[in-house]
């Protein structure tokens, strides 16, 4: 033996460049099987904490249902619970696809509705006119706040993870104070009455459309929107120069680089995109269901539409099935807590059903990572 | 025994291909007949593609044994195997007579085969010793992890700071980290995948008589992978060659040599001056044309220079096509990269750039991919100027680049062959922002057939293909741009001969339609057998220049070294 070389137990090697065939042995499973694993352990796991608060899982798994699927009315509720998360999503999808790791969009949301409130509430004109002016207002007030994250990333470096989620926390407050200030967008007094922390009910003229009929199906138009949107983009990333050019960059940025692909030009238009559809997304639950902002409005969408992403694995098509689940499961979960399940229960029950359609894809890429080598 | 750091150092300084027939290494005692590695008929398949088929291969303890084969015959793949990266369809692997099961990396390392890879897997961020043991469990001790880095360099002559960061290290200096990390476990089996395509000669050579002594009297064993002719008649004792999946060959390499190996890879002859950049030979290339070639390189007489290529007589001098001057460039934390230099390549003409790997030539590469902004000094293209480091400048300007690294900045190994076949050169393939599907297949069939790369389809990731394909890709994208300017840094690494002889053809092709080409290698057997004109370049700065005709290598190297000459 020689001084020299040290002779150890067997050291681990390091993350070696992998074989995308080798399959880990958690994954061996296969991942239906990984799917059916995880999402019947939350069941389990929900169904204890449901019954330990003293409440029957059986009726709360019906509840469940009755909210969601079980007529044309649940079935409305859920899709109308899916065109916001669609459409935070496919944002996600772009700005990841260029290399960018926007997790802000809950605070772009959030402005991006305000914005598009203040523009339903105070500009006169024709109703359609100024929803679509809502709309598109809302989407610049998205993109517009994840400039902000993009200006501090491109001229200071700030990491955009960070700047993003911090983003939310400033947009919490600077929303929170705009409902609140007569002087911005709370409600105007009426005689006789209390205002609260919220802005005045749209009128009715700038209201999203709804099809269908009260109280059968009916759903808002916010979902044609989202899903025109996901196949535009879907076309755009995969068949478009534009879509080539931003896939180059989040692959390989400095061959981008060379190639032409300015990763401020290229790299930030994501994040702002990101950001506007994030906006839009806020503007469409504005307009379409709660029809004024008030406190607690984004109401988890962002980071919700952030894991429809990830659970579509950057896929925009694959987003639309992946956002009516989760749409299912939120109005599920809302009719859960009207059936006296307390509301944090209800909360733990559909992050845990979240969880479990989130980790088989969390673990692939985990893997995938881990085994890619550097 | 213990070989002294004296005795590496002795080794240092004789580094003579060991005259060998016959002598063949006593195997040490414990092991007598058993190998130490038997690889059973192998087989694997990827989708359509038969990477290895019905592969047998037998390593004894104490000896180098040599993997020869084209691109793509399946190489790294039937390692991957040996080291548990790559799950086998078929086929058996025997460990000293044992058999055994290898399912990952770690059980490979517990059986004592460890692995240097064709491609790098080190993490920029990280110091070189913070790299080596990478992957260690348990403590890290700094100290001993710096003072293994330096002794393991130190005996296999493989020296590197431990303490560097590896973002900073030029190619060569990675390389050989990727070395040091597997040899200071001291394995049974070392696998080295192409580890000398960027080490100098003299490097490989060091590196090769202490890995024989070690070799020889540890009962240890060394599987090189090198398409080196040169190296591998040099380094090893028998060579096994594949073609396409199957084993072609075995040989004792004492009974063979370079020419009789390259036929047997390829399947059929090579051209001289190919042989002899295959090899590099370079007495053969410094007086071309004048008779007989001398002393050892006797075995380059393969095919009568009819049909050579190279070197061409100096075409007329065509305009200036690309001026660097003055040019001035450093890292971020001011270690200079670039100190004033300038080089002017005319069309039509090949300019060949000698140097010792690591004196700015990555600096230049990256200069023109419009990846560093200079601090000073201007380049112009066709007698315009261009903004270095602004995105796409470089490529707008007509300049394009074969890098030195592929998988840094020459191809986006997560998209596909066609893709990789465009990447910059969308406009031909887009109509109205759109990208035509059709136009892009059919661009990527038809290079796929011009350069033969290897490739089940179009849409194969860039990832799935072999070192050499990759290369292939590469060089095809930008060969077939037709740009004003080439700009080609180390084009043949990891090429097979024949493909080689392919490139210089393509690169001679190019500047006889009128390109000018740039040539950055640090083999000066490529630069001889490709360049009309030689430029030396020494600390981020030309040093000299000189006609292909007028040099000589002596004066070659005193410029590489620094000496004004
Ligand atoms: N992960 C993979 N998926 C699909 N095909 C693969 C994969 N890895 C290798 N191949 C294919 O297997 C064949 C053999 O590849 P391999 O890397 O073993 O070649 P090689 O002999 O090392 O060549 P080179 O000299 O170019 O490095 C190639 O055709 C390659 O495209
Ligand atoms: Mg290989």
């Amino acid at each position: 033996m020689t001084p020299t070389l040290i002779s150890e137990r067997a050291p681990a090697v390091a993350a070696p460049p992998a074989d995308p065939r080798r399959r880990p042995r958690l994954a061996d499973l296969g991942t239906p099987l990984l799917y059916a694993a995880s999402l019947s352990t939350a069941l389990v796991l929900a169904g204890l904490l449901i019954a330990l608060v003293g409440q029957s899982p059986w009726d709360a798994a019906s509840a469940m249902y009755d909210g969601s699927l079980a007529d044309g009315a649940a079935i409305g509720q859920s899709i109308d619970q899916a065109a916001p998360l669609l459409l935070v999503a496919i944002g996600s999808v772009i700005a990841a696809r260029a290399g960018i790791f926007n997790i802000g969009q809950e605070g772009q949301l959030l402005v991006g509705a305000s914005v598009g409130a203040a523009i339903a509430l105070f500009t006169p004109g024709p109703g359609p006119l100024v929803l679509i002016l809502a709309l598109l207002g809302a989407a610049v007030g998205g993109a517009l706040w994840a400039a902000i994250a993009a200006l501090l990333f491109y001229w200071r470096g700030v990491a955009v993870v960070i700047s993003t989620l911090l983003l939310i926390f400033v947009a919490n407050q600077a929303v929170s104070y705009a409902v609140n200030s007569p002087s911005l967008l709370r409600e105007k007094a009426v005689a006789g009455q209390v205002t609260t922390s919220q802005t005045d009910m749209l009128a009715e003229s700038v209201w999203l459309p709804r099809i269908g009929e009260y109280p059968d199906f009916n759903i808002g138009a916010g979902i044609f929107i989202a899903l025109v949107l996901a196949v535009g983009t879907s076309v755009v990333l995969v068949r478009s120069r534009l879509g080539f050019r931003v896939r180059m960059l989040g692959l390989n940025p400095k061959a981008a680089h060379r190639a032409g692909v300015g990763a401020v030009l290229i790299g930030g238009g994501a994040l702002l995109a990101s950001g506007a559809f994030a906006g839009l997304a806020g503007g469409v639950m504005l307009t379409g269901s709660g029809h004024r902002m008030q406190d607690g409005f984004a109401d988890n969408v962002g980071f919700d539409g952030l894991l429809v992403a990830l659970v579509a694995r950057d896929k925009p098509m694959l987003a639309v099935p992946v956002a009516l689940f989760f749409g299912a499961l939120r109005a599920g979960g809302g009719f859960l807590s009207a059936t006296g399940v307390p509301r944090y229960i209800v909360a733990v029950v559909t992050a845990l059903l979240v969880l479990a359609t989130v980790f088989p894809a969390a673990y692939a890429e985990v893997r995938r990572r881990r085994t890619a080598g550097a | 025994m213990r070989p002294s750091p004296q005795a590496s150092d002795t080794a240092v300084t004789t580094p003579d291909p060991r005259p060998r027939a016959g002598d063949d290494q006593p195997t040490a005692p414990s092991v007598l007949s058993a190998p130490i590695v038997q690889l059973l008929g192998i087989g694997k398949r990827f989708g359509a593609v038969r990477a290895c088929e019905d592969v047998s291969l037998r390593v004894q303890a104490g000896e180098i044994h040599g993997l020869l084969g084209e691109n793509g015959a399946g190489k790294s793949t039937l390692m991957k195997i040996l080291l548990g990266l790559v799950v086998p369809d078929t086929g058996r692997i025997l460990l000293r007579g044992e058999p055994a099961t290898i399912t990952d990396p770690s059980a490979a390392a517990a059986h004592g085969i460890s692995m240097v890879h064709q491609h790098f897997s080190l993490v920029d961020r990280l110091s070189v010793w913070e790299n080596v043991v990478l992957g260690d469990r348990g403590r890290v001790d700094r100290d001993r992890a710096r003072t293994l880095v330096r002794e393991v360099g130190r005996r296999y002559g493989l020296e590197v700071d431990p303490d560097a960061c590896v973002e900073d290290l030029s190619t060569g200096q990675r390389q050989r980290v990727e070395i040091v990390k597997c040899l200071r476990r001291d394995p049974g089996v070392l696998i080295l995948d192409e580890p000398t395509s960027v080490l100098t000669l003299e490097e490989s050579r060091e590196l090769f008589t202490v890995l024989r002594r070690v070799v020889a009297d540890e009962g240890k064993a060394v599987i090189l992978i090198s398409h080196k002719l040169d190296e591998i008649v040099h380094a090893t004792d028998r060579v096994t060659i594949m073609r396409q999946g199957r084993v072609v060959a075995r040989r004792a390499t004492a009974d063979t040599d370079v020419r009789s190996l390259a036929r047997e890879m390829v399947g059929r002859e090579l051209s001289k001056w190919t042989a002899a950049s295959a090899v590099g030979a370079l007495d053969a290339l410094i007086e071309p044309g004048t008779g007989e070639p001398t002393g050892g390189t006797a075995l380059l007489d393969v095919r009568e220079p009819a049909a050579a290529p190279a070197p061409d007589p100096r075409p007329p001098a065509g305009e200036v096509r690309l001026r660097i001057s003055d040019a001035h460039a450093s890292t971020t934390d001011r270690r200079p990269l670039l100190r004033g230099l300038t080089l002017e390549v005319r069309a039509g003409e090949i300019l060949g750039l000698a140097g010792v790997e690591g004196n700015g030539q990555a600096a230049l590469g990256d200069l023109l991919s419009s990846l560093l902004p200079l601090s000073a000094g201007r380049v112009e293209v066709c007698g315009a100027p261009v903004v270095a480091g602004r995105p796409g400048a470089m490529h707008a300007a007509g300049v394009g680049i074969v890098p030195e690294d592929r998988h840094v900045s020459g191809c986006v190994l997560d998209m596909s062959v066609a893709e990789n076949l465009v990447l910059a050169d969308l406009s031909s393939v887009t109509s109205k922002g759109l990208l035509s599907r059709r136009r892009m297949a059919a661009r990527a069939r038809q290079l796929i057939e011009e350069f033969e790369i290897a490739t089940p389809s179009p849409d194969t990731p860039m990832r799935q293909l072999s070192g050499g394909n990759q290369q292939k890709v590469v060089l095809a994208r930008e060969l077939a741009a037709q740009p004003k300017v080439l700009v080609a840094a180390q084009p043949t690494r990891g090429l097979d001969i024949g493909a080689i002889e392919y490139m210089t053809e393509r690169l001679h092709a190019a500047a006889r339609s009128g390109i000018a080409v740039l040539l950055l290698s640090t083999e000066l057997g490529e630069i001889l057998t490709l360049s009309h004109r030689v430029a030396v370049i020494h600390r981020g700065a030309v040093v000299g220049e000189m006609d292909r005709a007028d040099v000589d290598t002596e004066r070659l190297g005193l410029l590489m070294g620094g000496q004004a000459a």
